[in-house]
């Protein structure tokens, strides 16, 4: 036992475990990280600490920063765009986050049938993870073409007219929305799917014994034990789609009228177009704020119902 | 591992199958088949003539096969994109496994203070998104002179704590006997690393090659902001001119050009996927799950 132990534990707290030994340190080790954490400071640490120096000043790519103190957080918190763009997230939200986990879940639920052809089915599912935004944006402007798009020609067939999906103020955030349901429902089907091969064959069977059926089975055994999963999956949606922009950017450019354009849409126009880099900045810190505390404000409403 | 037993294909597991099985199986079929079928729909358009393209009905076979709008893709600097990607991927990658392995190695095996400090550090730093970080980087790279560079591309990239916190779940579980075997012979700390463990971690050294190759080739908000000059933008940030609403000479070449760009550039992630698709899926599940 005492040894299997050792092999699990880093050497760190294994050292403590075999009191007798002395405790060597292995200075080396820092050169060993230092490769890593090297541009790990540079370039991941050092610009938040740099953004939230800038958030706070007026600076554009000439000449020097002017401190402004809160100035750029009052004028974002009054920009109307800001303001757009921030409600456009949150109805992002609630398209994406339910349509990824309910067409992952079931997805999922499919292909652990382990019914003939489903290795097809699993890599089908999975494949539009893996390309980029611009084949995800290309494809669905094509297939969302308002008179020669694929979608719209089958529609027709159910007697719903052409629907500008792209280039209307009504739909161009559920148009941008489906093709990102498309593109990562993958995740969440892998997730989903690594969860319900964990689950114990014995307590399906036990279950099927005392005569529950699918159904049964579905919604009082398999759905609870997965709750950890489906949390998890539902708060890194989340967080992913509050941070929506390549697909937006590539398919409606934030149009028509900004009524697709998300916040980080936004940072980039500002920081790009309009070179206000401490503004970009300072919206960029509330994005981040907001981030944080929904993340949280999830956990703890996992954790009461729990 | 179970998920990736063969299933027995055309063969129910029970026995004989029930009815209301094979009308799920059908229906699940059916969305599998809409699943895939933007991709067929990608590829059937890129070989149609411009003028098949817009039609009332829906054609799923070119009427005439053409390679013209392939070639019409590579009239724009199409390849000296793709040659940047390969740059900016092999390279970023290259490091970043190379780094995590010997930062994973060092925080699984060795005693010094600050490691489980700088572990927690690195998860920290996950909840930072990278869109916080990314207009205050993108200005000091223009002060520096930086802006559309390959060290621009690439050094930002480089730092993904993901394949330390995979090579460091490897080295965790890794026979302590084997080091000690090494260290009986004389072999240093970085001989150690390079000969003994480096060689045993082929699963991980793969995995986090895949998904951050992926990453990487298929990064966009990054390579879009910093590079200024066409010549040095990346294949997805040069391709996405073709859609209507950013490229603005592009988008009169209509959609069946637009289907071949995006053909090619979707070709070399799907095709890594499908041969490495283990791989894939192991580190994914692996990597979300446990953090």
């Amino acid at each position: 036992m005492a040894e299997a132990r050792q092999i699990d534990m880093p050497d760190h707290v294994s050292a403590r475990l075999n009191m007798g030994e002395t405790v060597r340190i292995d200075r080396i080790g820092y050169a060993f990280v230092a490769f890593f954490t090297i541009p790990f400071l540079l370039f991941n640490i050092m610009p938040v600490l740099f953004g939230g120096y800038i958030a706070f000043t007026e600076w554009s790519i000439i000449g020097a920063p002017q401190w402004v103190g809160l100035d750029n957080f009052r004028e974002a918190l009054h920009d109307e765009w800001v303001i757009n763009a921030f409600k456009n997230v949150l109805f992002y939200g609630l398209i994406i986050v339910p349509g990824v986990s309910i067409c992952g879940l079931l997805a999922a639920l499919f292909v652990n049938q382990r019914w003939p052809l489903s290795s097809i089915a699993r890599t089908f599912f999975f494949a539009p993870y893996v390309v980029s935004a611009t084949v995800i944006g290309l494809i669905w402007v094509w297939l969302l073409d308002t008179q020669y798009g694929l979608i719209n020609h089958y529609l027709s067939y159910l007697g719903i007219s052409h629907i500008k999906w792209l280039t209307s103020t009504e739909w161009s955030l559920v148009g941008v929305s489906i093709a990102s349901i498309w593109w990562d429902t993958g995740l969440a089907f892998i997730l989903f799917l690594a969860a319900l091969q964990d689950i114990p064959k014995d307590l399906i069977e036990a279950a099927r014994v005392d005569g529950a059926n699918k159904v049964q089975r579905l919604f009082f055994i398999i759905l609870p034990l997965m709750r950890p999963v489906i949390s998890m999956v539902v708060t890194l949606q989340l967080i992913s789609t509050l941070r929506i922009f390549s697909q937006v950017y590539v398919m409606t450019n934030g149009g028509p009228a900004g009524s697709s354009a998300s916040p980080i849409h936004y940072i980039y126009q500002a920081a790009i177009v309009r070179n206000t880099f401490g503004y970009a900045s300072a919206v960029a810190i509330i994005l981040f704020i907001l981030i944080v505390l929904i993340t949280v404000l999830l956990r703890l409403v996992v954790r009461e119902r729990a | 591992m179970k998920m990736f037993d063969a299933p027995r294909v055309f063969a129910f597991r029970n026995g004989s199958p029930q009815l209301s099985d094979v009308a799920v199986w059908l229906i699940g079929m059916f969305v599998v088949f809409l699943w895939a079928m933007p991709f067929i729909w990608m590829v059937s358009t890129s070989f149609k003539l411009p003028e098949h393209v817009l039609t009332e009905d829906i054609e799923w076979l070119p009427r005439v096969w053409t390679l013209e709008n392939y070639r019409k893709v590579f009239e724009y600097p199409v390849l000296r994109w793709g040659l940047n990607s390969i740059i900016q991927a092999t390279v970023s990658t290259g490091l970043c496994v190379f780094f995590g392995a010997m930062a994973g190695y060092a925080l699984a095996r060795m005693r010094f203070p600050g490691n489980g400090l700088l572990f927690a550090l690195f998860i920290a730093s996950l909840m930072i998104p990278a869109e916080v970080t990314v207009v205050p980087l993108l200005l000091a790279i223009i002060k520096v002179g930086w802006a559309s560079t390959y060290q621009a591309l690439i050094l930002p990239t480089v730092a993904n704590v993901f394949s330390v916190y995979i090579f460091r779940q490897f080295f965790l579980t890794f026979p302590r006997e084997l080091e000690e075997a090494a260290r009986m012979d004389g072999a240093g700390p970085f001989r150690i690393f390079w000969l003994v463990a480096l060689p045993l971690a082929r699963a991980p050294a793969i995995a986090a090659t895949v998904i951050i190759f992926t990453l990487n080739w298929n990064n966009f908000l990054w390579p879009l902001l910093v590079t200024f000059d066409e010549s040095m933008k990346t294949l997805p940030v040069g391709v996405a001119q073709f859609a209507p609403v950013v490229g603005t000479h592009t988008q009169l070449e209509g959609f069946s050009v637009s289907m071949a760009a995006v053909t090619v550039l979707s070709i070399p992630s799907l095709v890594l996927f499908f041969f490495l698709q283990k791989y894939f899926i192991q580190g994914i599940s692996q990597g979300s799950v446990k953090s």
